[in-house]
């Protein structure tokens, strides 16, 4: 049970959703023309979740697409996602976040991302999402990935690696997979950099 | 988005639709002589390229340290006529066939921009076959119409390097002129010349005829069955001819940068008239001197030098000669200035050489025998027969036109002194003729020998020829008058009897 | 291949969403569907036709025009030029019109919009309650001449697809409402490209000779996508020109139609 509010309290409390509301206006005029998170997307993460990309809006979010039933590369990038975050400061590690979004939401049940999460050891930093099919089509479209579905339930799709700064805006990409790129890890230092 | 647009294209690089199996991208040199050349990073300011239309070529780039330089090209589709009164809509890098001559020097930082026009229908890209690494820049310069693309590439190696279109379908991007040359200089540049040129030949395939007149569309058909209806210099007939001619002047250095396009044909490079005092073959960095005809691959190009010694037109041709007169590989080379006698003396003498008289020509003759055995020899077969065997014997002196010289050889056209006595003129081709004779009003006093060469055939069908010719009064002479002529115990006819 | 019996095209006059009350409304037109070879593989092998079944739908008769884009970007003001987020669509985004909210002249309303990305193209859709066809939707519907369904083996069909490449596109496009093909279906072929819900999903490699190398570290998934039929090179081309697009490009010669799933009424 919490302890009864005094008025004050209420008043203050009311102050600050009125205040978050305002904030949360602004945001949304002030993201800019290029940023990603001009995209409403309707996103569901492995713990159920409704997520907004904007939400992650102020760090530094390394991003990218795959499937769970996927047995060559995806596991890859995961991989290197994790060597990513290794090649960095501990102190930078922990403040990069990580999108993982599913091009197969037909299979890619929360139960499923779950396990893949736990699979690949992702802790909180990681988010593992599904959209319906004509969200995924337009988040694929904003970060410039290709993919199509085969007949087989397979996927082809381009592997890359997406940094998004705070704003959201792809300041930088790399498609070495199975190590860390050199390169990559340094724009992602610098995104950090100009992180408040 | 930039980032974006280059990376997601990097990134469908792996993706494998396309019409052409072959692979461009230039191999990596090895062996014992040094090639790559890598000066290290660029010093200086970066320089904008200067590009030229052809037969333009860029000057020198007379610099001694590597830079960084800006190319931009503009991809342009548009009309332009391919031939007298035929239009075509070709593709082009820069607007013009073949596409800008771009020259930078070994070791330099190229920043390349490839720009798609807006008004553009097709995506296209761009694939330097002077870059060192995968597509030669193609996945990277895949551009949407109204878009622009950007990738860098080290100048490696020195040469003249082809570049062209690479987006699907390839053949055809390239069928519509989307190609052109690249030099890498050496680090010292090339030894000083009077003229360069640029001239790269392409085949071209239209769905109506060479010189079909009108807008000529493409014709994949003839393209896949490597049948061009066009062989061209510089994407069009007559870009170097007239008054578009290249030009020097004698005792000038001359250096030609050739490069062929294809898409199809390997091209038999020749200048009539001239021997390459030195060629760098299939643009590499050996050279042949000496040389009349160089091949040049498609997808090549080679760099051809020679001194001009004597005036006049000289002829670039594909060598593989129906494409030079039947397609349109032609272009001229103009040099003025005084001639050298002691090199080429033009013309000292004009006159027929009486050959073998067997050969093609004389088959009417092989038929107005034959006739004549069948006993079905008409008028006709004696002309004709007469005709060749006129050629090979008379003609010498008479002329072929039977006009004669004035005042050595008697005209046998409109003459009176034939016309007077046509039964005369048996006797003088038997027996010859001597002394003083008046032909249409002219005094000749040479001697004709008897040709006793000639059969009674022979002689009745160049009679039957003569006399059916030149406005003389026609008439048949026949076997058995040459026959009885012969037989009767006559002297040379005398001039004098006249 | 047998005769096949034409349907008479249904025809579904709808509201556009933006529009109703006004005197715009779009023809949609029921496609029925069959089976198809496309030129890019659909089957498990990569380089083999195998025939898929297209499901029925519900196509515009003819490509939107400059007019009802117009009604659309005043009802929806944030796909106006400058004001749609550069994300979304590029610098020459609806460059051609005079203003943001006026066309350009000498009667642009009845010509094919173009100069629109693929986001304005799916918003659009969107507020007629359709979304953009798929490449398989499009290129089964524009296999087809006047007379038969699949005319792409007809030397004639080809010919006039590319006779219309050939012509840069330095003047506008002219007016919709073509001769229809036996869907009913105009304009597919001589007008304008038209963006496809799946542009992004035609692999066509930037060096489009890379062919045939598993490249399994860039690309996961089945096998790798190659042309089936090296004669359809017209169909080829397009492919090629939405493969070298992002989303928010926009080109002179772009514009699009909506479909609608099973050629459902409103």
């Amino acid at each position: 049970m919490n302890p009864p509010l005094s008025r004050r309290d209420v008043l203050r409390r009311l102050g600050f959703v009125a205040g978050m509301w305002w904030a949360a206006r602004a945001e949304a005029r002030d993201i800019p023309g290029d940023s990603v998170y001009q995209l409403r997307a309707q996103l569901t993460d492995q713990d159920g979740r409704s997520f907004e990309l904007s939400s992650l809006r102020g760090q530094a979010v390394l991003v990218s697409m795959f499937y769970s039933s996927c047995e060559q590369v995806c596991p890859m990038i995961f991989e290197t996602i994790r060597l990513t975050l290794l090649a960095l400061p501990v102190a930078d590690r922990e403040r990069v976040r990580v999108m993982m979004i599913s091009f197969d939401p037909a299979r890619d049940s929360v139960a499923v991302l779950k396990a893949t999460a736990e699979a690949h050891q992702c802790d909180a930093r990681w988010a593992l999402l599904r959209a319906e099919d004509a969200e995924v089509r337009r988040i694929a479209a904003v970060l410039g990935v290709q993919y199509r579905r085969l007949a087989s339930g397979e996927f082809n799709h381009s592997s890359a690696i997406e940094l998004l700064d705070t704003e959201g805006r792809i300041a930088a990409r790399t498609g070495t997979l199975g190590a860390a790129d050199p390169g990559f890890v340094k724009a992602v230092r610098k995104a950090l950099s100009r992180q408040a | 988005m930039n980032v974006a647009r280059s990376a997601g294209i990097l990134d469908a690089h792996a993706t494998r639709i396309g019409l052409a199996a072959m692979l461009c991208a230039p191999l990596l040199s090895f062996g014992a002589q040094p090639a790559a050349g890598d000066f290290g990073p660029p010093r200086g300011a970066p320089i904008h390229a200067v590009l030229t239309s052809p037969p333009n070529v860029p000057p020198p780039v007379a610099r001694n340290r590597p830079a960084k330089v800006i190319v931009t090209l503009e991809v342009v589709e548009k009309e332009m006529p391919i031939s007298e009164g035929v239009t075509y809509t070709f593709w082009t890098f820069g607007g013009t066939v073949p596409g800008s001559f771009i020259r930078v020097r070994q070791g330099d930082t190229v920043e390349f921009h490839l720009k798609n026009h807006p008004d553009n229908k097709m995506p296209h890209n761009i694939d330097l076959h002077g870059v060192t690494g995968p597509g030669g820049g193609a996945a990277s310069s895949f551009t949407a119409p109204g878009h622009e693309s950007q990738f860098t590439f080290k100048a490696l190696n020195e040469g003249i390097y082809v570049y062209h279109c690479a987006t699907a379908p390839v053949g055809m991007h390239v069928a519509n002129g989307m190609y052109g040359l690249m030099l890498v200089e050496p680090p010292r540049g090339l030894p000083k010349v009077d003229h360069e040129y640029y001239v790269m030949q392409g085949d071209f395939y239209t769905t109506g005829k060479y010189r079909e007149k009108g807008a000529q569309p493409f014709d994949m058909e003839k393209a896949i069955d490597e049948r061009p209806t066009y062989v061209l210099f510089n994407g069009a007939e007559g870009a170097l001819t007239g008054d578009k001619a290249m030009k020097a002047k004698v005792n000038e250095t001359v250096r030609l940068f050739v490069g062929n396009g294809g898409p199809n044909l390997v091209s038999s490079f020749h200048v009539i008239g001239a021997i390459f005092d030195k060629v760098r073959f299939e643009g590499g960095t050996n050279f042949q001197t000496n040389v009349q005809t160089t091949l040049i691959p498609a997808g090549g190009a080679a760099i051809a030098e020679f001194r001009t010694r004597v005036p006049g037109s000289y002829v670039l041709v594909d060598h593989s000669i129906f494409r030079a007169f039947n397609k349109g590989a032609l272009a001229i080379l103009k040099v003025d200035g005084e001639p050298d006698k002691a090199i080429y003396s033009g013309k000292e003498l004009d006159s027929v050489y009486l050959g073998d008289r067997a050969g093609a020509n004389l088959n009417a003759v092989t038929r107005a025998t034959a006739s004549s055995a069948a006993g079905t020899l008409s008028l006709d077969d004696q002309v004709h027969a007469g005709q060749a065997l006129f050629a090979g014997t008379c003609s010498v002196c008479h002329q072929g036109n039977g006009a004669g010289l004035p005042g050595v050889f008697p005209p046998l056209a409109k003459s009176d002194f034939l016309g007077a006595d046509t039964r005369r003129a048996i006797g003088v081709v038997l027996h010859g003729l001597s002394g003083k004779v008046t032909v249409n009003g002219q005094e000749y006093h040479s001697v004709m020998p008897p040709m006793t060469q000639l059969n009674d055939d022979e002689v009745a069908n160049i009679l039957t020829y003569v006399l059916n010719s030149w406005g003389n009064p026609g008439g048949r002479i026949s076997i058995d008058e040459v026959k009885q002529q012969r037989a009767a115990p006559t002297a040379p006819a005398k001039a004098s009897e006249h | 291949m047998a005769l096949e019996i034409v349907r008479r095209a249904t025809r579904i006059v709808v509201c556009a969403a933006a529009a109703c009350g006004t005197a715009m409304a779009a023809d949609f037109i029921t496609v029925p569907g069959g089976r198809f070879a496309s030129v890019l593989p659909q089957g498990p092998v990569p380089t083999v036709s195998v025939p898929v079944e297209v499901a029925a739908f519900a196509m515009r008769a003819t490509p939107v025009t400059a007019g009802e884009f117009l009604a659309f970007v005043r009802a929806h003001p944030e796909w106006q030029r400058g004001r749609a987020p550069a994300i979304f669509a590029d610098r020459r985004y609806l460059v051609d019109w005079r203003s943001p909210v006026l066309l350009a002249d000498g009667g642009a309303a009845d010509r094919p919009v173009i100069n629109v990305s693929w986001f304005a193209a799916r918003a659009y859709c969107e507020s007629e309650r359709a979304r953009l066809p798929t490449w398989l939707e499009w290129e089964y519907t524009a296999a087809a001449d006047e007379t038969r369904r699949d005319a792409r083996a007809d030397p004639q069909w080809r010919r006039r697809i590319l006779s219309w490449y050939e012509r840069p596109a330095t003047t506008s496009p002219p007016r919709v409402g073509g001769a229809p093909n036996v869907f009913g279906v105009s304009d597919l072929h001589g007008v304008v490209w038209e963006w496809v819900d799946d542009f992004n999903a035609l692999f066509i490699a930037g060096d489009s000779r890379v062919q045939g190398d598993p490249d399994t570290a860039k690309f996961c998934g089945a096998g790798a996508l190659s042309v089936i039929d090296r004669d359809s090179y017209a169909v080829l081309m397009r492919i090629a020109l939405l493969s070298s697009l992002s989303a928010a490009d926009t080109t002179g010669s772009l514009g699009f139609r909506c479909v609608r799933p099973g050629g459902e009424r409103p």
